[in-house]
């Protein structure tokens, strides 16, 4: 995913975190501008696009049913699947998904499951026998950068706008699925010394490291990954951790409260 | 699968394996159990058993995966099929191509790979039985398996998670904390704390992160204390042996030039030197700051080796023009061990022009320390002369006064003159050589030792000296060559030993 990028450009970059802009003019804690749509895929049981600058991300999620896991037979089944569309880029490719791709799929499966966001105990139709398995198919539109928060927010947006088809089963009336929870994923950038919120593809070509952050309306973290090859002090994990916090909270309560209300 | 034990932590604070809330499970660790590996390694932590094999640097394939500036970095995390209670399905998983990947970034940071352009470095993991923490294990054994194939690196990498259980932070995981436990965060770092994978999964407040982060610091610092020491054991000769090894060497003649010297782990060669030192007393006296540290900082601990990591990893970009060079010479080296002797020295011929013209600009400067560096060295194989076991350096002593004299004189001559060439002397003196190495080796421990003592000054002395005996004789420098990149920090473990493992073994 890292473009190829003129040393000019990231001397440019470097330069600019030193007098503590960034390329386009924003703080080193604001997001570009992000619009979030909701049901726009009417196929699909719940949808959302997020548009973050220039990137594009659309959710789609779809229900079937199927077999438990012998392990969580009372429990429906998420299954998260990320595609680097090569409509989005030059840079990507068709063929089975990259590293990255399974990587950041992975990252926003767990900060989903882990924070308990869907009531996965209320997916279940016969114990040990038949489940929903809740498809959530994240397809990058445009790759302008921080594709990975764009995907979460779209990811918990559609989640949070789909109907279980019960009436397609012969399962009685549908329902909206039962939600818990808000994760919201925060990718800090760093750069130099400094972390920055939302990085712009420039921003992430000549970052030496990300770490993406997941977290809970509580306040607590639900999951963390680190994605880039240089290493990470404990103080910037700390800095990091908190700046993640309070950025997830700004977003939740802008974007998803509003859709949580209207149910 | 079995149920959820009622409580994974009891009420007198032991876990159902016994431990304490921030201690980690046995960790056993065997180096050097695969023969066609370049660096291998087997560990056992608790249930867990991982294999890892480390091959290269080699040719990398394919070819459009080659890097221009540096050494591509592979790292295969492979579970086997029976390593889990329900048979995992062979082959790459979502999990393992994930793990891989976080894993591979781990290493990055210490692997030195801008020394191996156009090469990969290959790090193949298996996980033959898997007890929760398969990555931070897989981890550890990885960092061992790569200083066992002499994959120069800044520092071992340690891995080690905590988690939540019972509301309890803990300190690594077993496969039922796992499974039933609130949180698992497994974090690797550098011998210097900083951090080079962290992964987190579950339901942790910024405050239990805080402390999770203590309890995985002490781990990592535990862990690390396991990876040196079995470093060390397999790579330090026992002292007794040394004298051994140099007669032999000098009985086979020149074949095995290298291997004495390399075979000498750092720290015996800082013990040897101590012995030595005492006997010496007077001598050594005359600098009473290397007598100081001589008698009180035989063997550096923990704390020591990180500082020196510190200055390293600063000195090694300003030296780094120089392991260059030394990096030509080893891969000389090598082929060389494994040619004809008449080969051998219609290359080192060249190999010696070569190096006269890039040292040729540096010469000023060496020729005043040379003078200093020779003076020292008669002071150390006079003070031979008195040691009843060592009677063999008698015999040769009386002839290297000689060499050096007659390398003095050829090296003014060359100097004048870049087309002369020492190999006459070269062939006759590589017995002298060898041994001359030895007391250098010794001299150098010693200085080793001064350097540690963070004096600014002996560093230096002994950079140059061994600059000068670069010019001297190709052959000499080669084999010196490992000694000056042991004189600094974890290098000591890392590269030298492995080094001495790889040659011995194929010299032999």
């Amino acid at each position: 995913m890292s473009e190829i990028i003129a040393t000019l450009k990231k001397d440019y970059i470097y330069s600019l975190m030193v007098k503590e802009k960034r390329q386009d003019g924003r703080g080193f804690k604001e997001f570009r501008d992000l619009k979030l749509e909701t049901n726009v895929i009417s196929k699909a049981e719940g949808s959302a696009k997020v548009t973050l600058g220039n990137t594009q991300v659309l959710v789609g999620v779809k229900l079937q049913t199927g077999t438990p896991f012998p392990d969580s037979q009372d429990e429906g089944v998420i299954i998260t699947n990320l595609e680097l569309n090569p409509i989005a880029s030059p840079e990507f490719e068709p063929g089975p998904p990259r590293e990255e791709a399974i990587e950041m799929a992975r990252v926003v499966d767990r900060g989903i499951r882990e924070s308990g966001a869907i009531d996965i105990k209320k997916l279940c139709i016969t114990v040990g026998e038949s489940v929903w398995i809740v498809f959530i198919d994240i397809h990058i539109l445009n790759d302008d950068g921080n594709i990975i928060d764009a995907s979460c927010l779209a990811a918990i947006a559609a989640l949070m706008t789909t109907v279980v088809p019960n009436e397609q089963q012969g399962l009685g009336e549908n329902v909206p699925l039962a939600m818990k929870e808000m994760p919201v994923g925060i990718t800090l950038a760093k750069i130099g010394s400094k972390l920055m919120v939302d990085p712009s593809l420039d921003e992430e070509a000549v970052c030496e490291t990300k770490l993406t952050i997941v977290s809970s309306s509580d306040g607590s973290v639900a999951g963390m990954q680190k994605m880039g090859p240089a290493p990470l002090t404990e103080a910037e994990l700390f800095e990091a951790i908190d700046l993640a916090i309070e950025k997830a909270t700004e977003i939740r309560e802008l974007y998803l409260e509003g859709l949580a209300k209207s149910e | 699968m079995s149920d959820k034990p009622e409580k994974l932590i009891a009420d007198d604070g032991l876990r159902l394996d016994g431990r304490r809330a921030d201690e980690i499970r046995p960790m056993k660790i065997e180096i050097g159990v695969l023969s066609r590996a370049d660096g291998s390694c087997y560990l056992e932590w608790g249930r867990n058993k991982i294999l890892v094999g480390v091959f290269g640097p080699r040719e990398a394939h394919p070819r459009r995966s080659q890097r221009a500036d540096s050494a591509v970095i592979r790292y295969r995390y492979n579970m086997a099929s029976f390593s889990v209670e329900d048979r995992a399905r062979p082959g790459p998983s979502r999990r393992s191509i994930e793990i891989s990947k976080v894993s591979r970034e781990a290493f990055e940071p210490v692997i030195m790979a801008e020394m191996f352009p156009k090469t990969a470095i290959d790090i193949f993991v298996e996980v033959l039985q898997a007890d929760a923490g398969t990555r931070t294990a897989a981890i550890n054994a990885s960092s061992i398996a790569l200083a066992d194939a002499g994959i120069p690196m800044k520092g071992l990498i340690t891995s080690c998670a905590f988690g939540k259980v019972d509301g309890q932070i803990v300190l690594d995981l077993n496969k039922e904390e796992d499974n039933y436990g609130e949180a698992d965060f497994p974090v690797a770092m550098t011998q210097d704390g900083e951090i080079t994978l962290v992964q987190m999964d579950g339901h942790l407040t910024p405050e239990e992160i805080k402390k999770g982060m203590e309890l995985v610091k002490k781990g990592c610092k535990e862990i690390l204390e396991i990876q040196q020491a079995v470093l060390r054991k397999k790579f330090e000769t026992p002292v007794d042996e040394i004298p051994e090894v140099a007669t032999g060497a000098e009985k086979e003649g020149g074949k095995e030039e290298a291997v004495p010297a390399s075979e000498l782990a750092p720290e015996v060669v800082v013990e040897e030197a101590f012995e030595e030192a005492e006997e010496l007393g007077a001598e050594i006296s005359e600098e009473p700051s290397e007598a100081d540290i001589l008698s009180s900082e035989v063997v550096p601990d923990f704390e020591e080796e990180l500082e020196e990591d510190i200055e390293l990893e600063e000195d090694i970009e300003e030296e780094f023009e120089t392991e260059e060079e030394f990096e030509a010479e080893e891969e000389e080296f090598e082929e060389e061990a494994l040619e004809e002797e008449a080969e051998f020295e219609a290359e080192s011929e060249e190999d010696l022009e070569e190096d006269l013209e890039e040292d040729l600009g540096e010469e000023l400067e060496e020729e005043e320390f040379e003078e200093e560096a020779l003076e020292e060295e008669a002071e150390f194989e006079a003070s031979f002369e008195g040691t009843p076991e060592l009677k063999e350096f008698e015999e040769i002593e009386a002839r290297l006064e000689k060499e050096t004299a007659s390398r003095e004189a050829e090296e003014e001559i060359e100097l004048g003159s870049e087309t002369e060439e020492p190999s006459e002397e070269e062939t006759s003196s590589e017995e002298e050589a060898e041994v001359e190495e030895e007391v250098e080796v010794e001299e150098e421990a010693e200085v080793e030792e001064t350097t540690a003592s963070e004096e600014a000054i002996e560093p230096e002395r002994e950079a140059e000296s061994e600059a000068e005996t670069t010019e001297v004789s190709t052959e000499e420098a080669e084999a010196e060559e490992p000694e000056e990149e042991k004189s600094e920090g974890p290098w000591k473990v890392v590269k030298d030993p492995s080094e001495a493992g790889t040659r011995g073994e194929k010299d032999e």
